[in-house]
């Protein structure tokens, strides 16, 4: 177990790695899709929806394949940390796409009504009224979403990014000692996925309170 | 372009047979685990809910490490790790993929129920009980007709996570469609249009439950509102 903990502690920081930058990739996607569908242009409208159902529709395994071994084939070849965060990044956009629409609908018609009738510019509407309620509700689905994109970063070992699957694989073909690793793998996910799973639900009951 | 589409259509005729046979493969996979996780999700829930400590807490413990383990690590260990220290074991990759899923699908769908159970008043089992009910008549009776109506939606979209989750189960080897996708793939190595097909696959499976779920939430919504 010494012996194993090291190796997978330093797949487990590429694995972190990998689901920080695929989020930043996703919040920022996933903040373009959102406006697009509640915005007024009609042909940003269909292209966030279909993005939105196309990606949500298929596996996030069959999008990295078709990004790394797909690509390749016509001659783009990323490394597999690169595929693996474009991959989940762009995985995640419709996710929170979906986040951000649902949070800003939340926030009641009258208000966004009430804002622009006191003489306050669009803008300022979205930025002091409907954006600081709407974020609030977006929390607790966004941090449960963090928990599921950390979960998915297993799926990038099949792609040969070198996280803390694809180590324990590689350790068990060395000594054979499948249960020890997997175990040691999936205490490695819980002691990260539980705290975020609970503030989720904490944040949740919070906000829930607060309405 | 070209070069993607000529030797899709050349293709199309000998892969579109077997990627369909493969994809009845991953609906069977998929209704076979969801078999599994829905009395699961029911002992579970009801574990839960007991008044008995030990027992909620071993559900409460139950649902956290399913929920919080990769459905990959979780495959990897019935397949992999199981057969290694119980050498009597021995598994399948199918059934260690409807056994895998199923397990993880038991503790979604207990927090799903739960969720269900008690968004009923609670008066309302308060009521059941003061007229002489008994716990379990409560629970059938009065609290679980309500409370399916409200735990459907959520249920349904669980079926869709797993229908896509079950592509994780190529990894282990067990016959469905991403399996299927990427041998055809390594041997005619055009990854790009079977990849792209296996999508399209998926995409028409899983996108009209998606349509069909969204729609039965507007109506159940509609309903509770009046």
């Amino acid at each position: 177990m010494e012996r194993f903990l090291p190796i997978l502690l330093e797949g487990a920081l590429i694995s972190a790695q990998v689901a920080a930058g695929a989020l930043v990739l996703a919040t920022a996607l996933g903040l373009m899709l959102a406006l697009f569908s509640l915005g007024k242009g009609r042909l940003l409208y269909w292209f966030a929806r279909s993005w939105i159902e196309l990606i949500r529709g298929t596996p996030a395994l069959t999008q990295l394949f078709i990004l790394y071994f797909g690509l390749a084939d016509f001659g783009l070849q990323m490394p597999p940390l690169v595929a693996a965060i474009v991959g989940l990044g762009i995985n995640g956009s419709a996710y929170l796409a979906e986040i951000f629409r649902s949070g800003i609908q939340a926030v009641g018609h009258g208000q966004t009504e009430a804002a622009l009738s006191l003489g306050m510019s669009p803008f300022w509407t979205a930025r002091d009224v409907v954006l600081p309620q709407a974020a609030r509700m977006m929390v607790p689905p966004f941090v449960n979403y963090g928990v599921q994109l950390l979960k998915d970063t297993s799926l990038i070992s099949s792609i040969a990014a070198p996280e803390i699957m694809f180590h324990a694989r590689n350790l068990v073909m060395e000594t054979y000692e499948s249960m020890t690793i997997y175990l040691l793998v999936a205490a490695i996910y819980l002691t990260i996925s539980i705290p975020l799973s609970r503030l989720a639900s904490y944040l949740q009951t919070r906000t829930a309170m607060a309405r | 372009m070209n070069q993607f589409w000529a030797p899709l259509i050349e293709g199309l005729p000998g892969w579109l047979p077997q990627l369909l046979w493969a994809a009845l493969q991953t609906l069977r996979l998929t209704a076979l685990s969801f078999l599994v996780a829905v009395p699961l999700g029911m002992v579970v829930v009801l574990l839960r809910l007991s008044p008995f400590q030990p027992l909620r807490w071993a559900a409460i413990c139950w649902i956290e490490v399913a929920r919080g383990t990769p459905a990959l690590v979780i495959l990897f260990l019935i397949y992999f790790g199981l057969p290694s220290v119980f050498p009597w074991i021995n598994l399948n990759s199918l059934t260690a993929a409807v056994v895998g899923l199923g397990l993880q699908g038991g503790a979604i769908l207990a927090e799903i129920f739960r969720s269900g159970i008690e968004a009923i008043d609670r008066g309302q089992r308060e009521a059941s009980l003061t007229l002489g009910l008994t716990p379990r008549q409560t629970m059938v009776d009065v609290i679980a007709p309500q409370a399916w109506r409200i735990a459907l939606p959520p249920v349904g979209n669980y079926a869709v996570g797993l229908l896509k989750d079950t592509s994780i189960a190529s990894i282990i080897a067990a016959p469905e469609l991403m399996l299927r996708a990427k041998d055809l793939a390594s041997s005619s190595f055009m990854p790009m249009q079977l990849y792209v097909l296996a999508a399209v696959i998926y995409f028409f499976m899983s996108f009209p439950l998606a349509l069909f779920i969204r729609r039965l939430e507007r109506r159940i919504t509609a309903v509770r509102r009046t």
